[in-house]
């Protein structure tokens, strides 16, 4: 195993910007893979890492030296892949690597959601704690910081800028839609035509403002039954549903029909007995899912993909204004870290290293001292003189180094490699 | 008339100003102002504003559209601290603004008419009415911005309405708990004004046309609390009706004051 001595931080990884969603897909790892995976790079070398796999990343995070571990990193990707041609670069083509400083200042953008598909997205937050929890045993003294701190720079993004502010999403500019309606959605009821991937987020978003779902599926009724299951709903068949219409506050529709399942003949009666209570119609299927005439009745709302994405595209012209705030609280950040890094813990341990010696040097001169009774006052002094001169010679040049090496960030192998020369103690 | 009082009503003014500059300026290209600044200015000026209401005579035209004014921009602060309502200082910034201006255009001093006491009926009788016509003016307020938000959402404009104003329900609830609340204070107000014309004056010093027009007001006011409680209108239906009722007390107001001008009574 490698020792920790020129080990630096670094993040090696594939993201949305690097390859494309199959590819992700399959490099994506579940939190029951991340033990052994993390495992797997520490044996090639690593002394720490934690791993980030998210739906638009997968990243990990060592303090490694290069070769081994970023091999490694790559090889188990690699392995993820369908068998590649000979001539091809394997998981590498895909992805990146950052080191040192600048793979500091990267998680700091991830965690702060400059580096998400949609920017400023919140989501990527709790992504990146769960992926430091996962990875606690493994992520070593620090990347625990590093992680803790990448938290506290996505918290201060969202609180000093507007980088987090509005919708950036069709599906989140729908629930921004439905609260301009209804307020406060907490005890809500939501409709949900369709099982797919779309209306899966879409059911997310509403459940996780605290909305009731009811989800409706045609075709696969295992799929909705288990989705509404995870987001506490239930599953009901598309000839139950038109009847919900008339309850429902949301109705959000995101099937794969080629034509309106939503009519005016279906569904205006049963509006009509909702006495003026309004509904909203989110309609995310393209083709279409929800007759335009449906828009006209009275009380009801209807947005379609076209007008959420402009709600979206609003919000995000407005995110884009906060990204140089962002980048400065990020840059902020990056300057603290690193000079906590580099600096790490140097004054105390060479103070104890010094102290260690010294003490060596003391016992040693007390029995040479005791041996040599015979000299005189002036010549034990000048013998006393003489070790504390032959000290500081051999001790100046890694005081040096040291001192030399903390300024430069790269401080922490070379104490990690003095404390395990000499036995010290790591900081408490 | 004390100097005292018109500076207080004047620095009043200008930060009611402010705060309707602050209100509007999203809506000329500009950002919108921080919310602590759109509270301060009007709490300033609330402030002194009761300082100066505190020593008026409660008599006369320009010392009642002082107090009403006054008891918008409470409402409004409510509605924000409440509700945060703060899309109600769009209309209630300058309602109140140009109410107080008026006020002191009118000369704050009592007028020719003063009753000759203050006692409990008096001061119970112009706060409740004061207080009744506010949350009447707030129910409009509320429905008018309700009306807004509700055209926007309905033709898919996402623009600087649809970005400021509160969501449809939290305008429907506020103009409910504003006509709610304000028909019966404006109802014992006037029932307290004739129990004291009955009680101290001698009788009712007042022409029959404001009798019938106010019975009229009155009824009109009572058919949009009915509908609203009774019925249970909501949405569009009952903004329309509380705003019925809220113009009917203006345009009764001001036929009343084109018919008989010179009277400097309020109401």
């Amino acid at each position: 195993m490698t020792g920790p001595l020129g080990a630096g931080i670094k993040v090696v990884g594939v993201n949305h910007r690097t390859a494309p969603l199959d590819v992700r897909e399959r490099f994506a790892h579940g939190a029951h893979e991340v033990p052994a995976a993390l495992a797997r790079i520490m044996a090639a070398g690593a002394s720490g890492g934690v791993l980030l796999s998210t739906c638009n990343r997968t990243e990990f995070y060592l303090l490694a030296e290069d070769e081994p571990a970023l091999d490694a990193v790559w090889s188990l990707l690699g392995e993820r892949l369908p068998a590649p041609p000979a001539a091809s670069g394997g998981a590498r083509e895909y992805g990146y690597v950052a080191r040192d400083r600048d793979a500091v200042r990267h998680l700091y953008r991830v965690s702060a959601g400059l580096d998400s598909m949609i920017l400023g997205e919140s989501q990527i937050q709790g992504q990146v704690r769960e992926a430091w929890e996962a990875s606690r045993a493994q992520a070593g003294p620090v990347l625990h910081r590093l992680f803790q701190t990448a938290l506290h720079v996505g918290s201060r993004v969202r609180t000093e800028t507007g980088l987090g502010m509005g919708t950036a999403s069709a599906a989140s500019a729908g629930v921004a839609v439905a609260g301009k309606i209804f307020g406060d959605l907490a005890g809500r009821s939501a409709l949900i035509l369709g099982a797919g991937d779309m209306a899966e987020l879409a059911a997310t978003c509403l459940a996780a403002e605290g909305v009731q779902i009811t989800l409706v599926a045609n075709r696969t009724q295992e799929r909705a039954r288990a989705i509404a299951e995870r987001l506490g709903g239930r599953a009901v068949s598309l000839e139950e549903a038109w009847a919900h219409f008339a309850t429902a506050d949301i109705v959000l529709c995101s099937t794969a029909a080629p034509h309106a399942v939503v009519t005016w003949e279906r569904v205006g009666p049963v509006i009509a007995a909702r006495r003026g209570r309004p509904l909203c119609i989110l309609d995310l299927a393209v083709p279409r899912d929800v007759e335009p005439a449906v828009g006209q009745l009275e009380n009801v709302f209807l947005y379609d993909v076209d007008d959420l994405q402009t709600v979206a595209a609003q919000a995000t012209a407005r995110r884009r204004d906060e990204i140089p705030a962002a980048e400065r609280i990020v840059d902020e950040e990056t300057d603290l870290f690193w000079a906590w890094y580099g600096g790490l813990g140097v004054v105390p341990a060479i103070k104890e290293f010094r102290a260690r010696v010294d003490a060596l040097r003391v016992t040693e001169l007390e029995r040479a001292l005791r041996q040599l009774e015979h000299l005189s006052p002036e010549d034990r002094a000048r013998v006393e003189q003489f070790s504390q001169a032959l000290l500081n010679k051999f001790l100046h040049q890694p005081t040096v180094a040291l001192r030399e090496a903390a300024e430069a960030g790269h401080g922490y192998g070379l104490l990690e490699a003095l404390r395990r020369l000499f036995g010290m103690e790591p900081p408490a | 008339m004390s100097a005292v009082i018109v500076t207080l009503h004047l620095i009043a003014l200008a930060l009611y100003g402010l705060t309707t500059a602050l209100a509007l300026a999203p809506f000329v290209g500009r950002r919108a102002a921080p919310r602590a600044l759109a509270i301060a200015f009007p709490c300033a000026g609330a402030a002194a504003h009761v300082i100066a209401v505190s020593q008026l005579t409660l008599v006369g035209l320009g010392p009642a559209l002082s107090m009403l004014a006054l008891c918008i921009v409470l409402l409004q602060l409510a509605s924000e601290r409440l509700v945060r309502g703060s899309a109600v200082s769009f209309f209630a910034a300058p309602l109140a603004t140009g109410l107080l201006g008026l006020a002191i255009l009118s000369g704050l001093a009592p007028g020719s008419d003063a009753a000759p006491g203050r006692n409990a009926w008096f001061v119970l009788h112009v706060v409740l009415s004061v207080l009744g016509v506010s949350l009447m003016a707030l129910a409009f307020i509320a429905a008018a911005l309700y009306l807004l938000q509700f055209r926007e959402l309905k033709a898919r404009r996402f623009g600087q309405i649809f970005q400021l104003f509160p969501p449809l329900e939290r305008l429907d609830q506020l103009n409910r708990f504003a006509l709610v609340a304000g028909f019966p204070a404006l109802t014992l107000g006037v029932l307290l004004a004739l129990g004291y014309g009955a009680r101290f004056s001698g009788g009712l010093h007042v022409a029959k046309a404001q009798i019938v027009w106010g019975i009229f007001t009155w009824v009109v006011l009572a058919c949009a609390v009915w509908l609203r409680v009774v019925r249970q209108w909501a949405g569009r239906r009952a903004a329309f009706a509380s705003i019925a009722g809220f113009s009917a007390v203006l345009l009764v107001y001001v036929a009343l004051k084109l018919a008989q001008p010179g009277v400097e009574r309020f109401l």
